[in-house]
C-alpha cells in the first residue's frame, strides 16, 4: 500500500504473567489482596496476562477476568500449556489465548496452593541481563587509521586503536577505549551504560568524547588540548587528566 | 599484468585529471606503454588536457556496450605512441558501468599495456568508486587544504574497504599522497597546511609535492599535459613523481621558498 496511515509490525514486550494454582477464587481474592497491598502503585494499572496451566479443575474465565480488574490490572489474555479444546473453549468466550513459546520464569513454590504474580516472559524475547562490570570485557584491537566517515562498534567489549582516529570518524565501545595515536573524531565509551568507562589517547584533538551519554564538545576540551589524556566520570560529570 | 593506478582524491579540482594526464605521458616517455582512462562519465575533460577532443569516436561506454571495440575507441597519442586514451562518453551516464564489464575492458587493457591509469571523478559516487575499485595503486591527490584533506582521508577509509582488494582480501592498495598546488611562501606565512600537517592527518606515503603554478593553466588550454613544460616547477616536479613511481628515491622539492641571493634580487631574475 503506497501511503498507508497504518502498519502492523511485530514486536516483543516484557508482559506480567499470573500463575493461578487453584481454581477457588476466594484464595485467589484473598491472595491477591495480601499481594497488591504490599505495593499498589507498582502494580497499578500493569497489563497482566492469567496463566491456567496449573489448573487442575476448571475456573470461570469471566470471573478470573473480573476479580483481577478489581485490583486494577489490566486484562490481556489467557495462557499456559494446555490442550487445544481448552485453547479453543477460551476464544470462544471472547478472550484473547497468548500461546507461549518459552517462559522464563523464575523458580516458584509450587507446594503452595496460591496464585503468585510472577514476571515472565511471555513472548519469545531474550532476558535483558545487567551488563557485566567494565573490568570484565575483552579488547577488540583494530589496527590502523581509522579514517573519516568510517565508525567501529566494540560491542560488549573495550576498544584499542592503534593508530589515529581521524576527524569525521566515529570510535564506539561498551567499555573503554584506548587510542594509541590522535583522537580528532568521536569517541563513545560506555555506549550501553557503563558509568565506569574511561577513554584514553595520546593526543587530544576530538571533535566529542563521551562516556554514557554525558559529552563534551571540543570547546570544554581547551584545557588539555594536544595532549596525552584520559576521560572519566567523577559522579556524573566528564572529567578530563594529564596522561603523563 | 598491468599495473592499475587510479588517481583519485574525493575533492574535486584538487588536479586530477591535470596529474593523470602528466603522470600517464611522463611514464609513457620513459618508454612503457600505458593507457589513460577517463572514468568521469559525462563530464569528461581528460581529452581536452590530453589535446585530443577532436579525435574521439567511439567512447568508454561504447566498448562496454559492445558498439565499438576497444581498439576503435582507443586514441593514440601524437607526442608518445605508447600511450593511448579512452576516453569517457559525454552524453550517456555512469548508469552504464558496472564492475563486471568494466572488470572486462581492464583484463583486456592490461594484456597489452604496463600501466593502466584511472582517472577517477571527484566525490564518493559510483563513478568514483568504479574508478577505485580495479586499482592495484591509489594516487590520493590533495590541496593542501582543509576540506580537500578531510575529504582524501575519507576517499582513503574507502580505499580500504571498498575495492575489489578489500573485498577478496588481498593485499591492500598501495596509496601515495600527491600534495597538489602547494605554495611554500604562504605555508611560511602559515596559512596553509604544511606537509607534514597533512602527512600527519592522512599517514600515508608521499609521493610528490606539485607546487602552485602557472604553467598548468597554460598547459590544460593548450591540451599539452603540464609534464611536458620541462621550464616550469610543475612539470619538473611532476617528473619526480613519474622517477618515485618507477622505483627511485627523489629529493622532494620546491618545498622551500626560493632564498634569492641579494645579486639576483638587484639584478633580476
Amino acid at each position: 500500500m503506497a501511503n498507508a496511515s497504518i502498519e502492523f509490525k511485530g514486536s516483543s514486550f516484557t508482559l506480567s504473567v499470573l500463575h493461578l494454582r487453584t481454581s477457588n477464587l476466594a484464595d485467589i481474592r484473598a491472595d491477591l489482596v495480601k499481594k497488591v497491598s504490599q505495593a499498589p502503585d507498582f502494580f497499578y494499572l500493569v497489563p497482566l496476562v492469567v496463566s491456567i496451566e496449573k489448573l487442575e479443575s476448571p475456573v470461570d474465565y469471566h470471573a478470573v477476568k473480573t476479580l483481577i480488574e478489581e485490583f486494577n490490572f489490566i486484562f490481556v489474555g489467557f495462557t499456559g500449556s494446555v490442550a487445544k479444546e481448552q485453547r479453543k473453549l477460551i476464544r470462544e468466550q471472547g478472550f484473547s489465548f497468548i500461546n507461549t513459546a518459552k517462559t522464563n520464569s523464575t523458580k516458584i513454590n509450587t507446594s503452595e496452593k496460591t496464585a503468585i504474580a510472577d514476571k515472565s516472559v511471555v513472548t519469545e524475547t531474550k532476558t535483558i541481563a545487567v551488563p557485566p562490570q567494565c573490568n570484565l570485557y575483552t579488547d577488540k584491537v583494530h589496527r590502523g587509521q581509522i579514517r573519516s566517515g568510517q565508525q567501529i562498534y566494540a560491542k560488549d567489549q573495550n576498544l584499542v586503536v592503534i593508530g589515529s582516529v581521524s576527524a569525521g570518524a566515529e570510535v564506539i565501545a561498551d567499555g573503554n577505549i584506548h587510542v594509541y595515536g590522535s583522537l580528532r573524531g568521536r569517541a563513545i565509551a560506555g555506549a550501553k551504560g557503563h558509568h565506569k568507562a574511561q577513554i584514553y589517547c595520546q593526543n587530544l584533538e576530538a571533535e566529542l568524547v563521551s562516556i554514557n551519554g554525558n559529552y563534551w564538545l571540543s570547546e570544554s576540551m581547551e584545557q588539555n588540548w594536544g595532549s596525552p589524556v584520559y576521560f572519566h566520570l567523577t559522579d556524573s560529570e566528564l572529567t578530563s587528566s594529564k596522561l603523563i | 599484468m598491468a599495473r592499475i593506478i587510479v588517481v583519485t582524491s574525493g575533492k574535486g579540482g584538487v588536479g586530477k585529471t591535470t596529474s593523470s594526464a602528466a603522470i600517464g605521458l611522463g611514464l609513457a616517455l620513459k618508454g612503457h606503454k600505458v593507457v589513460l582512462i577517463d572514468f568521469d562519465i559525462g563530464l569528461r575533460n581528460l581529452d581536452l588536457i590530453m589535446g585530443c577532443e577532436r579525435r574521439v569516436v567511439y567512447d568508454f561506454v561504447n566498448v562496454i556496450n559492445g558498439e565499438a571495440t576497444l581498439n576503435q575507441a582507443l586514441i593514440k597519442d601524437k607526442r608518445v605512441s605508447s600511450l593511448s586514451i579512452l576516453p569517457a562518453s559525454q552524453t550517456r551516464d555512469k548508469d552504464a558501468l558496472n564492475k563486471e564489464n568494466v572488470g572486462k575492458v581492464l583484463e583486456e587493457l592490461g594484456q597489452s599495456f604496463d600501466f593502466i591509469v584511472c582517472d577517477s571523478p571527484a566525490g564518493i559516487e559510483a563513478g568514483a568508486m568504479m574508478a577505485l575499485y580495479y586499482a592495484d595503486e591509489a594516487i590520493v591527490t590533495t590541496n593542501p587544504e582543509v576540506s580537500s584533506v578531510r575529504d582524501s582521508d575519507r576517499i582513503l577509509g574507502m580505499l580500504a574497504s571498498r575495492s575489489r582488494r578489500a573485498e577478496l582480501g588481498l593485499d591492500p592498495i598501495k596509496e601515495h599522497l600527491l600534495l597538489t598546488r602547494y605554495s611554500p611562501k604562504r605555508v611560511e606565512e602559515g596559512e596553509m597546511l604544511s606537509v607534514e600537517d597533512v602527512e600527519d592527518i592522512l599517514s600515508i606515503p608521499l609521493i610528490g609535492v606539485i607546487p602552485e603554478s602557472q604553467a598548468v593553466l597554460k598547459a590544460s588550454n593548450a591540451g599539452e599535459p603540464v609534464i611536458l613544460d620541462t621550464e616550469s616547477d610543475a612539470g619538473q616536479a611532476y617528473q619526480d613523481v613519474i622517477e618515485r613511481l618507477l622505483g627511485e628515491a627523489v629529493e622532494f622539492r620546491f618545498l622551500n621558498v626560493e632564498k634569492k641571493s641579494i645579486l639576483s634580487r638587484l639584478f633580476g631574475g
